[in-house]
C-alpha cells in the first residue's frame, strides 16, 4: 500500500514509517499541513494518516479541502484529543476513522488495512464466503458446508464485519466501534466473550477453524 | 405560551393587578367623594333657601301682622317650583298652602322634618289616578302673630339629580376598570413577551448552544440594558469555556505526545526481538503501565469536559431504551461466564436529548463495577439487574446487584475522584469510574446516587425526561 503520513512529530513519524515499512507499506511523509495538503491533492495514495494538530494548516481543514476536490482517499485521523465531540467533528470533516494517541501500532495497522479496502467492492457485496462459510446479507442466513447456523442479530453483525474484512486483522476496539458503535476501551474482556461464543457456533465440530485469535492484536477470519 | 395559573405567578401580572386595584379603589373613592360633596352642596342650597324664606316671612309677620304674612305666603305658594308653603292657625287648622296632609307633629312641635306627602295633581291629569307622592323637607315656625308657618322644598328632583350623578359616576368607574384592565393586560403581555424572549434564549444556551444571544431592540429600555449585560456575560463565559477547552486540548497534546513516543519506543524495541525474556517483560510492563496512565488521563479529561458541559454538537435525541438494552446485551455473556445472571428490565421507547457515547460509557462503568466487585453471598445465585424505567417525568437507570454492597458511610465517598475502597485497592482501576458516571449524569441535568439494595448495591442515574 502507498500511504501518506502527515505528522509534525518527527520521532513519532520516523517510528511509524519504519513500522509501516516492516509491514510492507510505502510511506510518504509530510511534516506540516501545507506540504501534506499539496502532496495529498497531487498524488494518489491508498490511505492517508493525518494528525489533527499540525503547524501551518490543521488536519481537519486539509481533509475538508481534499473532500471538496472530490478526493475520496480513505483518511485515518490521528489525534491527542479523544473526546466524543472531537471524534464527531473529525468524522464530520470527512475523516473515515479516528484513532486517539497514544495507540498500539497493531491497532493503527489493522485500521488502515481495513480502510484501504473500503474503496474496494467488498463494501457493497451482498454475500461473503470464507472457506465453506457463507453469509448472505440480504436473507441474513449463515451456512457452513451447507448446514444452517442460527445467529443472534448481534452475532450476525459481528460475523458480517469479520467476513467483510476477511484476511485482515480486526482489533477489539474496532469490533466495539463497528458492531456496537461504542468508542471506549473496555476494562474487561467483554469482546472476547462474544467472540468465543461466535467461535463456538461457526467452528465447533469442524477440523479447520476459520476464526483466529491474533495474539496482541485481535481477530481474523480466514481459511 | 404560559398557562393561566403560571401567568398569575409572574411578578409582572401581580404588579399590574396590584396597580390596577389601587387605581380603581382610588378612582372610586375620588368619585364617591365628589358625589357626596355635590349632594351635600345641593342639600345645603335647599336648606339655606328654606331658612332664608322662613326668616323673611318671620320678619314680614313681625312688621306687618298676619294679613301681610298670609299675602306673602299666598304669593310664594302660587309660584311654580319645588316650594312648599303652609300656614295654620294656633289650633293647627289649615289656612292656606299648597300641601294638605302634613304630619301632625310638624304643627305641634316646630322644627325641621322630612316626610312623604301627596302632591297636588298637575292640571289636565285624570282625577282618578293616584296622586303622586313627593318627599318634603320642611321647617315649621310659630310666628309672633300666633300662626304656624311651614316652609319647605320638595326634594324628589334634587335627589333625582343626585341619583343621576351617582349613576354616571358608576358608569365612569366601570369604564375606568375596563380600560385599565385592557391597559394592564397590554402592558403585562408586552413585558412578559420581552422576559420570555430572554428566558427562551437562556434555555437554548443551557441546552448547549452557547453561541445564542438575547435579542436587543432599538428601544434602548431597561430590557435592552439587561439583554446587553447578559450578552456581555455570555461572551465572557464563551471565551472562558473556549479558553478551558484550548488548555485541556494543549495539555492533552503535550502530555500525550511524549507518552506516544514512550509507547512507540517500547513497542519498537519489543518488535526488534532482541534482549532476554526479562527485558521483554519489562518492555511489556512499560507498555501496560503507559496504557493505564493514558486511560486515567483520558478519564480525567472526559470528566473535566463533562463537568464543563460539552458543546451541544455532541447532544442529540437518542433512544435511551436502546442504549440500556445494548449495554445489557454487551455484558450479558461476560456476566454469565463469571457465574452471574444479568437481567435487563428496560421500558421501551424512552427517548431524551443527550450524548449516547457518554451515557453508554457511564452505564458500562456501572455494569463493569458491579461485575468487578461482586462477591458471592452464601446460598444465593448472583444477579445483576440493569433497568430503565420512568418515574413521573423523570427517567431512572438503575444497576443493582445482590452482592455484599457498600457500607452506608462509604456510599457518597465512592463517587469522589480517585476514591477506592480498601478491599478494591488490589484490583485494577483508576477510581474514576463513578466520578465519570456522576459528571455525565450532571451534564444531562440528572443526579447520580448509590443506595442500599438490601442486600447489594443500587446505583441510580436519575435523569429529567423529555418535556412533552
Amino acid at each position: 500500500m502507498k500511504i501518506l503520513l502527515i505528522e509534525d512529530d518527527r520521532e513519532a513519524a520516523s517510528y511509524l514509517i519504519q513500522a509501516l515499512d516492516e509491514a510492507g507499506h510505502v510511506t510518504h511523509h509530510a511534516a506540516d499541513g501545507e506540504t501534506g495538503y499539496a502532496m495529498g491533492s497531487s498524488m494518489d495514495y491508498d490511505v492517508m494518516i493525518v494528525d489533527r494538530m499540525l503547524p501551518r494548516r490543521d488536519g481537519l481543514s486539509i481533509i475538508e479541502s481534499l473532500r471538496a476536490e472530490d478526493n475520496h482517499t480513505p483518511v485515518l485521523i490521528l489525534s491527542a484529543l479523544g473526546e466524543v465531540d472531537d471524534r464527531v467533528t473529525g468524522l464530520r470533516a470527512g475523516g473515515d476513522d479516528y484513532l486517539v494517541k497514544p495507540y498500539a501500532f497493531t491497532e493503527l495497522l489493522a485500521r488502515i488495512e481495513v480502510l484501504a479496502r473500503r474503496s474496494s467492492p467488498a463494501e457493497a457485496a451482498t454475500s461473503f464466503a470464507v472457506g465453506g462459510l457463507n453469509l448472505d446479507r440480504l436473507s441474513r442466513k449463515v451456512e457452513r458446508d451447507g448446514e444452517t447456523i442460527v445467529l443472534q442479530p448481534r452475532e450476525f453483525r459481528l460475523l458480517e464485519y469479520l467476513m467483510k474484512n476477511a484476511g485482515k486483522v480486526v482489533t477489539r476496539t474496532m469490533l466495539l466501534e463497528n458492531v456496537w458503535d461504542y468508542h471506549f476501551d473496555p476494562q474487561t474482556n467483554v469482546i472476547d466473550v462474544h467472540m468465543s461464543r461466535l467461535r463456538g457456533k461457526i467452528d465447533k465440530g469442524h477440523d479447520n477453524p476459520l476464526l483466529h485469535t491474533i495474539r496482541g492484536a485481535g481477530y481474523m477470519i480466514r481459511e | 405560551m404560559l398557562k393561566l395559573s403560571q401567568l398569575w405567578r409572574t411578578t409582572t401580572v401581580r404588579l399590574t393587578a396590584l396597580f390596577l386595584l389601587i387605581f380603581v379603589v382610588f378612582s372610586v373613592l375620588l368619585l364617591g367623594l365628589i358625589w357626596w360633596q355635590t349632594t351635600m352642596q345641593l342639600q345645603k342650597a335647599q336648606t339655606d333657601a328654606i331658612d332664608r324664606e322662613a326668616a323673611a316671612l318671620v320678619r314680614i309677620d313681625a312688621d306687618g301682622g298676619f294679613r301681610e304674612t298670609l299675602n306673602a305666603v299666598l304669593r310664594l305658594a302660587q309660584q311654580p317650583g319645588p316650594g312648599i308653603y303652609f300656614v295654620a292657625d294656633q289650633s293647627g287648622q289649615m289656612l292656606l298652602g299648597n300641601v294638605t296632609d302634613l304630619p301632625p307633629e310638624v304643627l305641634s312641635d316646630p322644627g325641621t322634618f322630612t316626610f312623604n306627602y301627596e302632591r297636588s295633581r298637575p292640571p289636565g291629569v285624570d282625577e282618578d289616578a293616584p296622586a303622586p307622592t313627593g318627599t318634603a323637607l320642611v321647617r315649621s315656625v310659630r310666628l309672633e302673630s300666633g300662626l304656624i308657618l311651614v316652609v319647605g322644598r320638595d326634594v324628589v328632583e334634587r335627589r333625582g339629580y343626585s341619583a343621576i350623578i351617582l349613576q354616571w359616576f358608576g358608569i365612569g368607574v366601570a369604564g375606568i376598570m375596563v380600560f385599565s384592565l385592557i391597559a394592564g393586560v397590554v402592558t403585562a403581555v408586552r413585558v412578559l413577551r420581552r422576559v420570555e424572549t430572554i428566558n427562551a434564549t437562556s434555555r437554548k444556551i443551557m441546552s448547549g448552544s452557547l453561541s445564542e444571544r438575547v435579542p436587543v431592540t432599538r428601544r434602548n429600555d431597561e430590557f435592552d440594558g439587561l439583554a446587553t449585560s447578559l450578552n456581555q456575560m455570555l461572551d465572557r463565559i464563551e471565551q472562558l469555556m473556549q479558553g478551558m477547552k484550548e488548555v485541556t486540548d494543549n495539555v492533552a497534546h503535550d502530555l500525550k505526545t511524549p507518552l506516544t513516543r514512550l509507547r512507540n519506543r517500547a513497542e519498537s524495541a519489543l518488535r526488534d526481538g532482541q534482549g532476554d525474556d526479562a527485558q521483554r517483560e519489562a518492555l511489556e510492563t512499560t507498555i501496560e503501565e503507559s496504557d493505564r496512565l493514558i486511560k486515567t488521563f483520558n478519564a480525567l479529561l472526559m470528566i473535566a469536559r463533562a463537568e464543563a458541559g460539552t458543546p451541544s454538537g455532541a447532544f442529540s435525541e437518542l433512544d435511551l431504551s436502546a442504549v440500556v438494552a445494548d449495554v445489557a446485551e454487551l455484558y450479558g455473556p461476560l456476566a454469565e461466564d463469571e457465574g452471574l445472571e444479568l437481567v435487563a428490565e428496560v421500558v421501551e421507547g424512552v427517548r431524551l436529548n443527550g450524548n449516547r457515547e457518554l451515557l453508554g460509557q457511564a452505564l458500562v462503568n456501572l455494569v463493569e463495577n458491579a461485575l468487578k466487585y461482586y462477591e458471592p453471598v452464601e446460598g444465593k445465585a448472583g444477579k445483576i439487574t440493569v433497568s430503565l424505567r420512568k418515574a413521573g417525568p423523570r427517567v431512572l437507570i438503575e444497576v443493582t446487584d445482590n452482592g455484599p454492597g457498600i457500607p452506608a458511610e462509604d456510599r457518597t465517598r465512592v463517587v469522589e475522584r480517585f476514591v477506592r475502597l480498601e478491599k478494591s485497592r488490589t484490583m485494577p482501576g483508576s477510581g474514576l469510574g463513578l466520578s465519570l458516571v456522576s459528571a455525565v449524569t450532571r451534564l444531562h441535568g440528572g443526579e447520580f446516587r448509590i443506595e442500599d439494595n438490601a442486600p447489594g448495591v443500587r446505583a441510580v442515574i436519575e435523569l429529567p425526561g423529555v418535556a412533552g
